[in-house]
């Protein structure tokens, strides 16, 4: 009996939580006229205001210039901080630890405060409206620094003094052995960073203002808010949808090659 | 192959002596022990020699060429650890291939070397393995194997045994010697385990505290120790060492004097100095007595006692071969006379 309770409550609670979706979903497709319907259901599904939203807006072209910023951003940070958190957690110098806390503490500003003289220094680049505006301020995270120094510090130092004796140098070391060996932490900071870049609306508004440049996020804002989905809200859903389904089949595909990733690592220690 | 000189080297950790001016001269071919008990630098030596830390002061030459600020993988070193360190990510055939890809050598040399090195440990039929699927014994032979296959001029041992059990153990350390006896490749061995030092070292280089006690033959250390410390080391049960000024009947050897004896060098006897059983440990056909004198436990190997005469309290006489009594300065420890 308990036990029935229990899986009722979970259940009452699982709606409260997928509704949202299915209702967006769902009204996406439903016709304008039964939009304030709160049952899902509906006779007349259709992909009208999916055909609208291709009509009206380049959201194909959106589409892209997300994945090439989000791709670059997430290949970089991949790179990059994986770099920086081996030299913190691996190699010693002179201010390693003043280095970190300076990263930490960027990570403790809001973007808002920077954003007026991230701008500032695009402007005077001549980069606004270009791809590098969008990708080049992410291409290093603090965030993954942080993670992969974590990660990286508790790899055996025996395997990576027995890499450099084979021959190893640092770049060896980490891309050849550590990398491999770091499937979660590479997945993490990957899902993420993607996620985050890929959502991200503030910036691109602000740097970006041709349309051939415009990341689906922007375009799906200015599109909504803008005016241009002429206060269709079945429009304006169906535009959200398309952006969200990128983002969640890569969680998808991700997320089970993350747990997967997490179980099988042997590293005996 | 290469010879190892290692002159005058110092390592400090912060204010922390590792090893404190070591010189020490290794041949050609040579197996080498560095032995002591934990702590003691042989590790941090060991390292300094394959360029994995360097030293404070000093220089470490290999050969003629001073490669005191070589990195490892300038030095055509190999070594081995005592965790195995096996590449998780990679099968024990690209495990033993990889210091060879590093290299850059081709495909099918890379096979036919770690074809070659798999016949020689035994391991062919693990080659498509990945570390976790191998067992302790295993996993040492193949990171043995990624050590020889690349034919070093060095071969570095970091306690390589220690993980394994007191069976494989042994029969890897015959396996270890065996391969040396094979490749003839300068060896540098670090352990603190006194029977691998013994069984495997042309010449084993005691340690204690960084500083280094004694060089030498396997047997002329143990027999001709230059302190007490590396007489106490050596030998298994540990040597007795006691203060002469306590015991009258030691007297003769002056006041201020460590007196040392082997437990198989003293015999019980019929009427003599007096102790009493404290424990006995019956191993096969040898008993070790430890016996009550005073304050002191006094160790004796023997084998002419039935185990129901091994009663705790049981007296027993007991009389040291004169022969076979060290002597050592109680101050500093340093050797006397020897017998």
């Amino acid at each position: 009996m308990k036990r029935i309770i229990f899986y009722i409550l979970l259940l009452i609670a699982t709606l409260i939580f997928v509704y949202p979706f299915i209702w967006m979903t769902t009204a996406s497709l439903r016709p304008e006229r039964e939009i304030s319907y709160l049952s899902p259901l509906s006779r007349n599904f259709s992909f009208g205001s999916y055909i609208t939203v291709f009509k009206r807006i380049p959201i194909v072209r959106a589409f892209l210039n997300s994945l090439i910023v989000s791709s670059s951003i997430t290949i970089s940070v991949l790179i990059f901080s994986s770099m920086i958190g081996y030299a913190l957690s691996r190699l010693k110098f002179k201010g390693r630890e003043l280095i970190f806390m300076v990263i930490l503490f960027t990570m403790m500003i809001p973007f808002q405060i920077t954003l007026i003289p991230l701008y500032v220094l695009m402007v005077k680049l001549g980069w606004t409206d270009t791809y590098q505006a969008l990708i080049v301020p992410g291409m290093i995270s603090a965030f993954g620094i942080l993670l992969f120094r974590q990660y990286f510090k508790a790899f055996p130092k025996s395997i990576i003094d027995a890499a450099r004796v084979d021959g190893c140098s640092d770049f060896g070391i980490l891309y050849r052995i550590i990398w491999p060996n770091s499937i979660p932490a590479l997945v993490t900071v990957g899902i993420i960073t993607f996620m985050n870049t890929w959502n991200n609306v503030l910036w691109p508004l602000v740097v970006i203002r041709k349309t051939s440049f415009m990341t689906m996020p922007q375009m799906v804002v200015l599109f909504t808010v803008g005016g241009q989905a002429e206060a269709q809200v079945g429009v304006q859903l169906a535009s959200a949808m398309m952006l969200a389904i990128p983002i969640v089949i890569i969680y998808m595909i991700f997320q089970r090659h993350f747990i997967a990733s997490m179980a099988h690592t042997g590293i005996k220690g | 192959m290469s010879s190892v000189r290692i002159e005058n080297v110092t390592k400090k950790f912060g204010k922390v002596f590792a090893v404190k001016d070591l010189s020490l001269d290794i041949k050609e071919g040579e197996f080498m022990v560095f032995l002591g008990p934990s702590g003691c630098g042989k590790t941090t030596i060991l390292r300094i020699v394959g360029g994995l830390e360097t030293p404070t002061k000093g220089r470490v030459y290999f050969g003629d060429k001073d490669v005191t600020n070589f990195r490892p993988k300038d030095r055509n070193i190999a070594m081995v650890f005592q965790s195995y360190s096996l590449y998780p990510h990679l099968t024990a055939y690209h495990n033993i291939a990889f210091p060879l890809r590093i290299a850059g050598k081709k495909k099918e040399i890379i096979k036919k070397r770690v074809m070659e090195t798999a016949e020689l440990l035994g391991i062919k039929d693990l080659l498509h393995k990945r570390p976790r699927e191998l067992s302790g014994g295993q996993s040492q032979r193949v990171a043995v194997g990624r050590a020889i296959v690349r034919e070093p001029t060095l071969f570095l041992f970091d306690e390589p045994l220690s993980n394994l059990d007191a069976k494989l153990r042994v029969q890897m350390r015959a396996e270890l010697a065996h391969i040396h006896n094979e490749l003839k490749i300068t060896s540098v061995y670090v352990t603190h385990d006194q029977i691998e030092a013994m069984t495997l070292g042309q010449r084993i280089a005691v340690l204690k505290d960084g500083v280094l006690q004694q060089v030498g033959k396997p047997m002329e250390v143990y027999e001709n120790p230059k302190n007490a410390f590396v007489a106490s080391f050596l030998g298994s049960p540990a040597m007795n060492l006691l203060e002469g000024k306590k015991f009258s009947f030691l007297s003769s050897y002056g006041k201020n004097k460590l007196v040392g004896i082997r437990p198989s060098d003293i015999s019980i006897v019929k009427s003599g100095i007096e102790t009493t059983l404290d424990a006995a440990e019956v191993i096969g056909n040898e008993i070790i007595l430890y016996l009550k004198l005073g304050d002191n436990i006094i160790t004796v190997k023997t084998k002419s006692l039935k185990p129901s005469q091994l009663k705790p309290g049981t007296k027993f006489y007991i009389k040291f071969n004169k022969e076979k009594i060290y002597l050592f300065n109680a101050d500093t420890g340093e050797k006397v006379k020897s017998s």
